[in-house]
């Protein structure tokens, strides 16, 4: 069932990737190619997907109507650049290094990262539900992640960028600053030592999940009802993190795909309503500035988080 | 669902049938293709050219080696940092050994050393072929990918494919003896006739290379992105792989000079030679092996899994 894809990342690969590499003088770099190759037809794959159902949801059922939708340009290119293009190839090859070195050195000293199925042995031969474990795992140090970075002024203000669009859609999953990706990227690999990474036989479940975490921004009035509201996170849930009350500190669903973690650790709001989303402390540049002028005002933003001592929403605290 | 037959490839199948009526009947046996990006070892009918089984690997296995005693054909799990131990007749997993970044591995032609490449981690490990007991590491940069061994097992000869190097180690005093410029991007390399031959897949050739300094006496064109290369079992014929070119050209081993050139589309990576006299390759980016009969040039196709690498034919399995 993945084989339309396979061999259409395998057709990028043999007729653009590696002629362009071999020209460029970069063979060295062919493998990394092909897993940028699947990651990106992956990724161009699931975008599609994502516009086929949520397009209409949004038609359908619209939490707010905007007089113009200028805002939600940029979200479109953060998407691109974040599942087919540019972000993917930077862990692909620049981070390849640092992983490398970072491995190297560990296992010269005897840490050799473990997996999930070498730490739990029964594990071995029960490649799905070692898939669901790596999924939960994962998704609890997204939660933690994603919680930490509200509570550090200086984190917040490059977080602060997701949340500062008013006009959000299922385009938003994708709006963070590139220096918050980074850091996103480090927090994966420490979780990857000492766990390991999961095994990638099932890239359509992937998919799926990236899918619940696109859904969960879409300017739709949709939520799971009781029970689902529980199971996963819904439109509904992930909007009451979106709303003004939830920029900066004290927020509240801050869960990716499980909303367990925000029900374990107190922090769950399972109210009904549908809030407008924002963030008011945020500089306007945040909000409605291109790619560009927003990655440099959350650099600016961080700049001055770190220049004061002071808590950065203080003002806003009241 | 994936491992049922395709119409195309039962039409395949059936034209093949045909033409194989009247050449000689296929080999009988099992053959053994790693599925690198899929964490799995396809395991195929040699007769029926089709897949039969999946072998769960852990997470991104490449090579493989029958150890010296023919009892265990020993997978490398790249990512999953270990070696597993198949019965080479069923592909039942006998046991696991954790082992740092094992991506190419070979055992001496003296049984003595098993020396396992670690591509991401830039190292080359020597084990006691006996009791895998890891006896030195090699530390090289960068990127050890192939290796060979000189006949009376003194020497093992890596490619280091980030530096264009060939490095030789002296097995006898543990050492590196030279490490040399070879060409651009080396990846496999053979021993024929006291000289050995690098691929050079950042060009399109092969380098001639002196085992006792290092130095490179000539260059034979092969093709855009040589790989791979392969003495036939009689030794007469070497078999080149060239990735960016998509051929399989066959060398004179004596000469050295070109018998013929079959266009393999498809990354054309590993081979193994069936009884029959037809090759097994792996494509690496179209999710197939290729059957070439070199007599005839004609090439038959077998779906596999994600990105099959490493290759090994069982023709007395059951
Ligand atoms: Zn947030
Ligand atoms: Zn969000």
């Amino acid at each position: 069932m993945f084989a339309p894809f396979d061999l259409a990342a395998g057709w990028v690969q043999e007729h653009l990737l590696l002629p362009l590499l071999y020209q460029l003088g970069w063979m060295r770099w062919e493998d990394l190619a092909f897993g940028w190759a699947l990651f990106a037809v992956y990724g161009a794959f699931q975008v599609a997907i994502t516009f086929a159902v949520c397009m209409p949801l949004e038609h359908w059922r619209p939490v707010e109507r905007w007089p113009d939708a200028k805002a939600v340009t940029v979200d479109v290119l953060y998407t691109v650049i974040s599942r087919v293009g540019i972000l993917p190839l930077l862990t692909f090859v620049a981070f390849y290094q640092i992983q490398v070195a970072l491995n190297g050195y560990l296992t010269d000293h005897g840490w050799v990262p473990p997996t999930l199925e070498l730490l739990f042995p029964s594990l071995i031969g029960q490649q799905m539900l070692t898939f669901v474990l790596y999924v939960m795992i994962l998704d609890l140090s997204e939660y933690w992640r994603h919680r930490l970075s509200h509570m550090f002024g200086w984190w917040y203000a490059l977080h602060s960028l997701h949340h500062a669009q008013r006009q959000m859609t299922f385009w938003s999953d994708d709006r963070n600053h590139l220096l918050d990706e980074v850091i996103g990227f480090l927090w994966f690999t420490a979780v990857a030592l000492l766990i390991g990474i999961p095994p990638m036989q099932f890239p359509l479940l992937v998919l799926l999940l990236r899918f619940l975490e696109s859904l969960s921004h879409a300017n739709v009035r949709l939520s799971f009802g009781w029970l689902g509201e529980r199971l996963l996170i819904s439109p509904r849930f992930h909007r009451a993190h979106h709303g003004v009350r939830g920029a900066g500190r004290g927020s509240r669903n801050y869960g990716g795909v499980l909303p367990w973690w925000d029900r374990l650790f107190r922090t769950a709001d399972f109210s009904p309503d549908y809030v407008p989303t924002g963030d008011p402390s945020a500089p306007e540049a945040l909000a409605t500035g291109g790619y560009l002028m927003q990655q440099r005002a959350g650099i600016g933003r961080m700049a001055r988080a770190l220049g004061k001592p002071a808590r950065p929403d203080a003002k806003r605290s009241a | 669902m994936r491992l049922s037959l395709r119409p195309r490839l039962l039409l395949l199948l059936t034209l093949g049938a045909g033409l194989l009526g009247a050449g000689p009947a296929a080999a009988a046996g099992i053959a053994f293709a790693i599925d690198s990006a899929a964490a799995s070892i396809s395991v195929v009918d040699m007769a029926r050219q089709m897949e039969i089984r999946r072998i769960p690997a852990l997470r991104e296995p490449h090579h493989l080696v029958l150890s010296p005693d023919g009892k265990d054909l020993i997978v490398g799990d790249t990512v999953g940092n270990q070696l597993l131990f198949l019965d080479p007749a069923t592909g039942d997993i006998k046991r696991r050994l954790t082992v740092a970044d094992p991506y190419q591995l070979g055992f001496s032609p003296d049984r003595k050393w098993l020396v396992v490449n670690g591509l991401a981690r830039n190292q080359v490990d020597v084990y006691d072929a006996a009791t895998y007991k890891l006896v030195k590491r090699f530390p090289l940069s960068s990127m050890p990918s192939h290796l060979v061994y000189s006949p009376d097992s003194a020497m093992v000869y890596v490619t280091l494919q980030g530096t264009d190097r060939l490095a030789a180690i002296d097995l006898n005093t543990l050492s590196v003896r030279w490490n040399q410029v070879v060409g651009k991007t080396p990846a496999g390399v053979l021993w024929n006739n006291g000289k050995l031959l690098v691929a050079a897949m950042g060009t399109d050739s092969l380098s001639v290379v002196e085992p006792a300094d290092g130095r490179v006496l000539g260059r034979i064109v092969t093709g855009k992105g040589a790989h791979n290369l392969f003495h036939s079992p009689d030794k007469q014929i070497i078999y080149v792989n060239n990735r960016v070119a998509g051929t399989v050209v066959a060398l004179d081993a004596a000469t050295l000079k070109p018998l013929r050139t079959y266009a393999v589309p498809g990354g054309p990576d590993d081979m193994d030679f069936a009884p029959d006299g037809r090759i097994w390759i792996t494509l690496r980016f179209a999710e197939k092996l290729a059957v070439l009969d070199p007599a005839t040039g004609a090439i038959q196709t077998i779906d596999v899994g994600r990105s099959p690498h490493g290759i090994w034919l069982n023709p007395k399995a059951p």
